[in-house]
């Protein structure tokens, strides 16, 4: 017997007579959306890892104060890695009588490896991408230098002992850091030229940069070759930690990806599962006759089961061929906002589509599906006898399992998949609870409703089943929903809030307190605002509780450098903005001197905790203080931030200079050198351009998120329908029957009102609560955001939910009410 | 080609050879009150070619006997034996494949499959035997009950009588050695009933069919060659 072939010919049979029609919809917008989300996600993962890549000109970069073995470089060429160096260092330059102390950075030939430079010539308006730094004998400079030292293009500029042609104007510099090198007025050689200039002695403070580029699998390789062997002075980066606030918001983005492919496959899964329940009832009656006719259990599963692989494969190819659409039409959409090499789709993300497309379906649809093979020939004779229900905790395993293996995959996160999936599971044999006790609850309130309520409700209630997964249903839709809605806004807020339009994008350094105020009266003048002047105190932690912290501190923690170096130590009578103590309290109105504040993870890394004892070194002297609290603070948010945070008076007595930070806009640019001359000894942190390029890339991330966030709710739609759909035929039937006795239109039209509402209502009362629940565990365990109860979905939330799905329902039954009963109970 | 019913003669030859044959059967159902019995004890032989009518009031447990020796169901106690097979040591598998080779049926409410054509309803016991003829095969009975124009409709097209000889062809199609008839004529008007049970005797005799019909129509009964009224769930 050609099964295969029937198995064919019934599923054009049942695609012709519009049995498939929902179930293949649900299938198509969950393959389509997944698959759009997947290949929109790792494709613009890719380009945003190629951004950020740029800012880093490189995939991976290790940073030391020496040249790099000469065994790593050979090790990097044999898995086929670009190279390239950079060596940054300062030095005072003099021209026309005038002394800048600059920023020199020397470039070897392949520099940018990611990215590009941009400059520009004397009109400043044209800028130029540049694929290579300066050649040998030229010197590309910040258009500021030129201004410190009355130079013009083409003429000579001497650095060290070597002289230089100063031929362009650099405008923008991919890997431009927030350090010391990188922060003074800007340089740019060749390398062939750094011998000559004689400036790197031995013991002379040059950062080496060893850049690699190359094929993402063999960067990995490289760095986990390279990562065991590095000594103290030696860092390695890559994107993810080269700079924490650009790694934490593209985390932040990939998981909210990661997290909107889970939501979509799950609420298209909940579609497929309900429009396969109708399938499978509306297929009862059939498969006990072909039973009757002889066909075995196995051979009734084998014809359903390979039905729906084909339909499964056909529809996902589809969905995938859609989707590929899609991400197309998005990037054509964003083609303003994206850079303008863009990272390729990715060809596996398309049979990733696929094996979703059928894992999906089987995994949702199986166990309806399995209820048919129970289906008894004696059905034929008596209708009323339904199949048992299939086996029901090792079937739904199945599926369960292999779908959390799908969004294993699918995030590539085990801590997102079991964070999701245990509350998930919890919530939803709550929920099962709570439903079927709202419905017996409501069971009590029947006599004393009025006609219209009670058919509502009655109708519920007779279906007790059916309403209860239905609800179910909803509930997980709006969950879905609501979660992306809310994690979207909480992350932009997120995102907003550390980056406002004004944020400050220049720190002034070493000023001294006599200057204090006439710099106050200078910015003022100006119309720049300033944060607070911060007293620093540079110090070195030594001793806690009268043991050396370097017996401590464990290798590579923030612990350990923080111990290797000077800390930048300050002292304050009010709690800084954005810290917040977490232990202990911020000193009184009259504080103790020798106290001390502590960074949270700084503590958490040298185990400090309240009451204890901590031993500086300040200027050759010993400082003694007791820690009074833990702080938690945000690294990012471009002001003054400190790890030791001192009770005030406590370092008068060390020689102090201030720092503060304030937003500059590019028209006032040029007050930076007018400051420079009235202050010279102060050191001025240009962050501007960084924050720019962050600012980009957060808007990019934002305008993605929010095409996911139409993707999830344009699924979560398709389940209302087909969820109603699912037990629609029963619900025509029995308002047909009323009609034949004598229903009015009127009454039967708000007896669906309110059946639908009440379900809609009920759900989004139910979902509210979920959400809350997987919102606190999401921002806690996953996302790391602040939480905060969605308190206006308290309200929003249930309303909306009893609106759409009554309308939607109300809209589904108007056949009842348009047609003649008698029609629809033959149909029936 | 389809056949003249009124000039047929309704009764065949039968053998000496039972084609099924019962004993001791019975079917009990739990229920909230109890056990519930609704047939015991019944000892029945059929012969083969033999047309048998199976009578009794609604709840004397008409339905119940034939679904037992058909195969649909399993008894409580006692012994089934179709067509050489002993149902009642088979398992589910293999009562299907039995009702595949042996049995026809012919329901009070047609029982087609409402998505698909007059034809692919005849076709499908074909199909599910693997015939590669089933489209011709299929066609020529439904030529032969008189549908050979209505082959593309679906169920919600024909009226209750073209229904029914629909279910007629698919009950005949595949030539079976008994078919099972439960009161086929109960959803039509009786003009169009009385047509039905031409046909089915017709073909019934052209295919010496073994015919277990129930009814409640004492004349419909009278048609068949023997009577087996069912009295509380015993024969009486």
């Amino acid at each position: 017997m050609n099964l295969a072939k029937l198995a064919l010919r019934m599923l054009w049979r049942d695609g012709r007579s519009g049995e498939l029609t929902i179930l293949a919809l649900a299938l198509l917008i969950a393959v389509t959306s997944s698959t759009s989300i997947t290949l929109f996600a790792s494709r613009l993962q890719a380009t945003m890892t190629d951004q950020a890549a740029e800012f880093l000109a490189a995939d991976l970069v290790i940073t030391s104060h020496a040249d790099l073995p000469e065994p790593w470089l050979k090790k990097s060429a044999e898995f086929q890695l670009n190279q390239a160096q950079t060596a940054e260092f300062t030095s005072v330059l003099m021209e026309h009588d005038e002394i800048l102390l600059a920023g020199i950075k020397s470039v070897s030939q392949a520099y940018p490896l990611r990215g590009h430079l941009k400059s520009s010539t004397t009109d400043y308006l044209s800028e130029h991408i540049e694929a290579h730094g300066p050649s040998a004998g030229e010197a590309w400079v910040e258009k500021r230098v030129l201004s410190a030292l009355k130079l013009k293009l083409g003429e000579p500029l001497t650095v060290g002992e070597k002289a230089l042609t100063v031929s362009k104007i650099i405008t923008y510099e991919p890997d431009k850091r927030g350090d010391l090198y990188s922060l003074a007025p800007r340089v740019m050689i060749n390398n062939q030229d750094l011998a000559a200039t004689n400036v790197l002695q031995p013991g002379s403070h040059v950062h080496y940069a060893h850049q690699f580029s190359g094929d993402p699998t063999k960067i990995n390789q490289f760095k986990q070759w390279v990562k065991p062997q590095l000594n103290l002075a030696q860092r390695i980066m890559d994107v993810h930690e080269d700079r924490p606030e650009l790694g934490s918001a593209l985390e932040r983005a990939e998981r909210y990806l990661g997290l909107s492919s889970i939501v979509v496959i799950i609420i298209s899964g909940v579609a497929i599962a309900m429009a396969t329940r109708r399938y499978t009832e509306r297929h009862l009656d059939s498969t006990a006759i072909m039973r009757c006719l002889g066909c075995r259990q196995n051979t009734v599963l084998y014809l359903f089961l390979a039905q729906f692989i084909i339909l499964g494969l056909l529809v996902s190819s589809l969905g995938c061929g859609f989707g590929w659409l899609l991400q197309e039409f998005l990037f054509t959409m964003l083609k303003n906002l994206l850079p303008q090499t863009l990272g390729q789709p990715s060809v596996l993300a398309l049979f990733m589509g696929l094996l979703t497309g059928i894992t999906v379906l089987l995994g949702f649809a199986l166990p309806p599906l399995l209820q048919l093979r129970q289906v008894t020939p004696v059905r034929v004779l008596r209708r009323d006898l339904a199949p048992l229900a299939a086996s029901g905790w090792l079937v739904y395993g199945i599926a369960t399992g292999l779908i959390v293996t799908l969004i294993w995959r699918y995030t590539n996160d085990l801590k997102m998949t079991a964070t999701l999936f245990s509350v998930g599971l919890a919530v939803l044999l709550g929920l099962g609870f709570l439903t079927r006790g709202g419905l017996l609850l409501a069971r009590g309130l029947l006599p004393r409703m009025s006609l219209n309520w009670r058919f509502g409700l009655q109708s519920l209630l007779r279906n007790n089943q059916a309403t209860t997964s239905q609800i179910l249903a909803f509930t997980i839709t709006l969950v879905a929903m609501a979660l992306t809605f809310v994690v979207r806004n909480d992350l932009l807020d997120t995102w907003q809030k550390q980056l406002p339009d004004q944020a400050p994008n220049h720190f002034a350094l070493n000023l001294f307190s006599d200057q204090l105020p006439t710099l106050q009266n200078q910015m003022q003048a100006q119309g720049i605002k300033s944060n607070a002047f911060f007293p620093v105190v540079r110090g070195r932690l030594i001793e806690i509780n009268n043991t050396p912290v370097q017996q401590l501190v464990s290798k590579d923690t923030q612990g350990e450098s923080a111990t290797h170096r000077e800390l930048s130590l300050t002292s304050t009578t009010e709690l800084p903005e954005e810290n917040t103590v977490i232990k202990g309290s911020w000193w009184s109105a009259q504080p103790q001197p020798n106290q001390v504040s502590v960074e949270q993870k700084l503590a958490e890394s040298l185990k400090i905790g309240l009451g204890d004892q901590l031993l500086f070194v300040i200027g050759g002297q010993k400082l003694s203080a007791t820690v009074s609290s833990i702080r938690a603070l945000r690294w990012d948010t471009m002001k003054p931030n400190f790890y030791m945070i001192f009770s005030p008076n406590t370092l008068a007595a060390y020689p102090t200079t201030y720092i503060t930070s304030f937003y500059l806009p590019a028209s006032q640019k040029n007050y930076l050198n007018q400051l420079v001359k009235s202050f010279p000894a102060v050191t001025i942190l240009e962050v501007d351009q960084i924050l720019q390029q962050f600012k980009t890339l957060l808007k990019q991330l934002t305008a993605a998120i929010n095409y996911v966030l139409y993707f999830a709710l344009m699924a979560g739609f398709t389940v209302l329908f087909s969820a109603i759909y699912a037990t629609l035929d029963n619900r025509i039937y029995e308002s047909a029957l009323l009609r034949t006795f004598g229903a009015g239109r009127g009454l039967l039209r708000l007896t669906h009102l309110i059946e639908f509402g009440l379900i809609g209502l009920f759900s989004g009362l139910l979902a509210i609560i979920v959400t809350e629940i997987m919102l606190y565990a999401l921002y806690s365990r996953v996302l790391h955001i602040t939480y905060q109860p969605a308190w206006q979905l308290w309200v929003t939330l249930p309303l909306l939910s009893m609106l759409a799905v009554s309308l939607v329902g109300s809209w589904a039954v108007r056949k009842v009410v348009s047609v003649p009963p008698i029609q629809v109970l033959r149909d029936s | 080609m389809t056949i003249a019913t009124s000039n047929l003669n309704m009764t065949q030859p039968k053998s000496s050879t039972p084609i099924i044959v019962t004993e001791k059967l019975g079917k009990s159902v739990a229920t909230s009150t109890g056990t519930l019995q609704i047939l015991s004890g019944i000892d029945l032989a059929i012969l083969t070619g033999e047309s048998v009518a199976i009578v009794g009031e609604s709840g004397s447990g008409k339905s119940t006997l034939i679904s037992l020796l058909a195969g649909l169901d399993t008894p409580s106690e006692g012994t089934v034996n179709l067509a050489g097979k002993a149902l009642t040591q088979l398992n589910e598998d293999g009562r299907a494949a039995v009702r595949n080779e042996s049995v026809g049926f012919v329901f009070q409410s047609f029982q087609l499959i409402s998505g698909l054509t007059a034809l692919e309803n005849v076709m499908l016991p074909l199909e599910l035997r693997g015939d590669k003829n089933a489209k011709v095969t299929a066609s020529q009975y439904l030529d032969r009950v008189g549908l050979a124009h209505r082959l593309t409709h679906t169920p919600k097209q024909l009226s209750g009588g073209e229904q029914q000889r629909v279910a007629l062809a698919r009950a005949f199609v595949t030539q079976p050695a008994v078919l099972f008839a439960d009161e086929p004529t109960g959803n039509l008007d009786s003009q169009t009933g009385a047509k039905i049970i031409d046909l089915l005797f017709a073909l019934n005799t052209e295919n010496h069919t073994t015919l277990i019909l129930v009814t409640h129509d004492q004349n419909l009964a009278s048609r068949c060659q023997r009577t087996v009224k069912l009295v509380g769930g015993r024969i009486g």
